[in-house]
């Protein structure tokens, strides 16, 4: 059971994660008003603000599976509270660097500061290699925290263990169960260390050619392929932290007995585990230089490595909840529309990882369309749940049946988070390029439709802020009291 | 209207951010050799040759079977003997069954047709069918086509030259050339691509550059283990021997 | 356009059906006074698996030989334009271009009904090469890669003006990089 001192860090994560969010929505919305022409901001301006928004987000929801993870790990195994306060003390310190590159360096490579762009230097001098070092901190910081989970968890279990292998066969007396959510946590942190492994050889390319003094140049396919396996596996390992949670706490706030590991959740997870790894290579269809083989596994392991995990997913959550008395709260209701958005998200996934659509749809409007939807209507959601749970453990509170007026604010949350993905995917779908400052005329509808998605998205950020004081308020409690209350445990 | 507003932004913006541009940066000029461009897919001037099996013009060749040409000068003490000989070693090792005919042609006016046969005979070329030896009374014309300018240096009466293959296509059109020392892969893609077969994407030779996903140095022509490749495994071999040496240990509590 | 929009229509199709699964799901569980719920699960759950399975092969069968890589290759272009990229604009030449020494064609004309090749590289940051037709929907594109040559090849059914985008962020400048080129 986690200690009063690691609820407070976990606490902290939450209250920072939901400031952090609120601030990067707002920069998102203010780009798409931009779009819209509602406003008018230099292009500079508005590439800091996609650098920093991109940067932002990716980190804020890879920290929220982790540190969401890391709580319930307390459920199973010895957690140590001095290792989270490290990762948040490192954590606060890369943002508040990567922000002051981003808004005072006036940093604009975007958060995938794909080579040789950063050493273009449009900003300050000293925003390339102070944007470096924030990301050498924020990636430190994970690094040693993942390691330091994945010591947790095989402090009581074996490696095998771990991964379930022993659920490999059909029989049912295993001598040590493996819960689902020490497997699927397992899967993705040791993505999540993988993908941070990768960043770090990145950081050490740039490195040395930045202080190479022209001796040394990177070859840009290579950097690329780096970029984007760092890039693209971490926002996938987000996904699965957040599902984690779901199949930990999904069943419990439901009233429904626990999900447990049978032979093809353990085989489903451990096949994820291989083929996200090279789902990444979707990302160089358009690099024609990319070894072809390379372009087919892209596409074979993007369709396969759907199958285990969200089709266990999917048939795990309808079989827990059709037909059956549920107890509707509102952490399994977020839980259950993330599933939704995550699916649909996926779907829109999969029809840019087909190399025969992707020659229409690689850099259009469609590629933040579907990780939009994943993110803002799946994993954020899938946060929130554990946020909301996260909030009445610590201020004792039971989860009460969803009520009426939260009801409403999930409303605005469905529509505003759905309509704003929608004029995405439609733009997408007429070729609007994406990371375009302003339209160009061509364009007809294109302003339009960020205009428009800059209001969905407004009504989203409201039905943010409108779920988010409750949650803040009750999370504060724990640092009020010194004492648990009765009920936190 | 709008549009002026964009690009007016857009240009004061940058503007006002050029004297941010500290760093000078080398710029893919300096770290690329675009040479290897110059001249690609233009018609190949229709030279006469002339060789140890008559007289005849480039045309009479190609339309035949593509060529590879190389270009040497007989008196040549630095890079044309190894060239030559790296080239007949990849040929042989490539085992090709594509088609193409070999012409070794002098660029050194002194150099005459029994000095180009001896040079064939050091190779032990001079029987070989698919090698021609010739020379050329437009060694000018030839230079301009493709872009290759060597210079003499009368201190050690040598030319400074770069080593330079020329792949030329059925309808005479250059498909590819490739400069310096090359390793085979980079002689199979000239190779196919003289032979029509599409190849959709290529690199340029590059300076300073290491860790390329691909495996040729210009610089010795030798291969090299994909270091590139090498590092794009590393952070999954890192894991795993990071979680086989964590796994290693027993758990406490079982 | 056609092709846009079915990705589209497919898109939102499937949208409706999942979002119309769930709430099917979602009515089924309110208001139980006992569970009612999937008996024996096992056989549906492997009929599922399969479907789902089925479904990701047959689509891959499908889609793989549609791939654009190998668009043309046993055609010789009838014309080759260079394309060096930097920020913010594309050079563009029938000759090839070096980045010391760059030369342009203003106007570039390609031929209809006939392969074209663009060998893309660049010159400074990658971009992107994105071409299209007078509708401004995208037809085809290649990555513009410093120290690479992708060669593009295409057919171009209807005469007029096109024109190329940029497709991969390359700074401040990138909306705003683009050029175009004529077919007739």
């Amino acid at each position: 059971m986690p200690t009063l001192s690691f609820k407070r860090i976990t606490s902290a994560w939450i209250i920072t994660i939901l400031v952090l969010f609120v601030l990067a929505i707002s920069f998102g919305i203010t780009m798409r008003f931009n779009q819209g022409r509602d406003i008018d901001i230099s292009p500079v301006t508005f590439y800091s603000l996609m650098t920093v928004h991109g940067l932002t987000m990716i980190g804020i929801w890879a920290v929220a599976g982790m540190a969401a993870v890391n709580y319930l790990l307390a459920r199973y195994v010895k957690v140590s509270t001095s290792l989270n306060v490290f990762a948040f003390v490192l954590t606060v310190v890369g943002v508040v660097i990567l922000w002051v590159v981003g808004f005072i360096g006036k940093f604009h490579a975007g958060w995938t500061f794909l080579y040789p762009l950063p050493f273009r230097v449009a900003w300050e001098e000293w925003a390339t290699l102070w944007f470096l070092i924030g990301l050498t901190v924020l990636g430190v910081g994970w690094l040693v925290w993942s390691v330091g989970m994945i010591m947790q968890i095989l402090k009581k279990y074996t490696l095998g263990q771990s991964f379930a292998w022993q659920h490999f066969t059909k029989k049912h007396d295993v001598a040590v169960e493996t819960p689902p959510f020490i497997l699927i946590t397992m899967v993705s942190i040791i993505g999540i260390l993988i993908s941070l492994i990768t960043a770090v050889i990145l950081l050490v390319l740039f490195y040395a050619e930045y202080f190479s003094n022209g001796t040394f140049t990177n070859d840009p396919l290579l950097m690329k392929n780096l970029t984007y396996f760092f890039g693209h596996t971490i926002a996938n390992e987000a996904l699965y932290l957040g599902l984690a949670t779901l199949y930990e706490l999904l069943p419990e706030v439901s009233g429904r007995p626990k999900f447990k590991t049978t032979w093809y959740v353990a085989v489903g997870w451990n096949c994820t585990m291989v083929f996200v790894l090279t789902a990444f290579f979707h990302h160089l269809y358009m690099d024609f230089v990319q070894p072809y083989g390379f372009q087919l596994v892209g596409q074979f392991a993007s369709y396969f490595a759907s199958i285990p995990s969200a089709a266990v997913t999917i048939v795990s959550v309808i079989v827990l909840i059709y037909g059956n008395k549920i107890k509707w709260s509102l952490t399994n209701i977020l839980f259950f529309l993330g599933l939704v958005g995550w699916i649909i998200g996926g779907v829109g996934a999969l029809i840019d990882a087909t190399i025969s659509n992707n020659i229409i749809l690689h850099n259009t409007l469609w590629v933040p369309a579907h990780f939009h939807t994943y993110n803002v209507m799946g994993n954020v959601l899938f946060s929130l749940a554990f946020f909301v749970w996260a909030a009445n453990q610590f201020a004792g509170t039971d989860s009460k049946n969803i009520s009426k007026a939260q009801l409403v604010k999930l409303s605005i949350l469905v529509i505003g988070g759905f309509g704003f993905v929608l004029m995405f995917y439609i733009a997408g779908a007429y070729s609007v390029p994406r990371r375009y400052a302003l339209y160009p005329e061509e364009f007809t509808s294109a302003a339009i439709l960020a205009s428009a998605g800059a209001w969905f998205a407004l009504a989203y950020l409201i039905a943010i802020l409108l779920l988010l004081g409750n949650i803040v308020s009750k999370c504060l409690k724990v640092f009020s009291s010194s004492q648990p209350s009765p009920l936190s445990h | 209207m709008f549009k002026s507003i964009f690009f007016f932004t857009t240009l004061t913006s940058l503007t006002l951010s050029t004297p941010l541009f500290g760093q000078t940066l080398p710029t893919a000029g300096d770290i690329y050799n675009f040479s290897e461009e110059s001249k690609v897919y233009t018609k190949m001037i229709d030279i006469p040759l002339n060789t140890m099996e008559g007289n005849f013009h480039l045309s009479d060749l190609y339309a035949q079977k593509p060529i590879i040409m190389a270009l040497v000068f007989t008196r040549c003490t630095g890079i044309c003997s190894p060239f030559l000989l790296q080239l007949h070693d990849h040929l042989r090792s490539l085992d090709n069954k594509r088609k193409f005919s070999v012409l070794v042609v002098s660029f050194d006016p002194k150099d005459s047709l029994s000095e180009m046969q001896s040079l064939a005979a050091r190779f032990q070329l001079q029987n070989n069918k698919q090698w021609i030896f010739a020379t050329t009374p437009q060694i000018d014309s030839l230079k301009t086509a493709i872009d290759f300018y060597p210079t003499w240096d009368s201190t050690t009466a040598q030319f400074d030259h770069e080593a330079l293959l020329v792949g030329i296509n059925e309808n005479g059109y250059i498909g590819k050339k490739l400069l310096g020392m090359r390793d085979e892969r980079a002689l199979l893609s000239l190779i196919k691509e003289i032979n029509n077969e599409f190849v959709f994407s290529y690199p340029l030779p590059a300076k300073n550059t290491i860790f390329s996903c691909f495996t040729y140095d210009p610089a010795t022509g030798k291969k090299k283990p994909s270091l590139g490749l090498l590092i794009l495994l590393l952070p999954a071999i890192i894991t795993l021997s990071l979680l086989l040496w964590l796994g290693s240990r027993k758990p406490k509590l079982n | 356009m056609k092709e846009h929009m079915f990705i589209l229509t497919l898109f939102l199709v499937l949208a409706v059906i999942i979002a119309g699964v769930f709430t099917f799901v979602y009515r089924s569980s309110v208001g139980n006074k006992e569970d009612n719920g999937i008996k024996n699960p096992t056989g549906k759950r492997f009929i599922f698996f399969l479907l789902f399975t089925g479904a990701m092969v047959i689509l891959l069968f499908i889609t793989i030989p549609k791939s654009p890589y190998y668009a043309f290759a046993n055609d010789a272009p009838a014309k080759v334009i260079h394309v060096s990229a930097m920020q913010y604009m594309f050079m563009m030449s029938s000759q090839a271009i070096d980045p010391n020494n760059p030369s342009m064609e203003p106007d570039i004309t390609v031929p209809v009904d006939k392969v074209v090749e663009f060998r893309v590289t660049s010159s400074d940051v990658t971009h992107g090469f994105g071409i299209y037709n007078d509708k401004a929907e995208l037809i085809t594109q290649t990555q513009a890669m410093p120290g690479y040559v992708n060669r593009l090849r295409f057919k171009f059914t209807k005469p007029g003006n096109y024109n190329i985008l940029c497709l991969e962020y390359c700074g401040a400048g990138h909306a705003v990089m683009r050029s175009s080129f004529t077919v007739n």
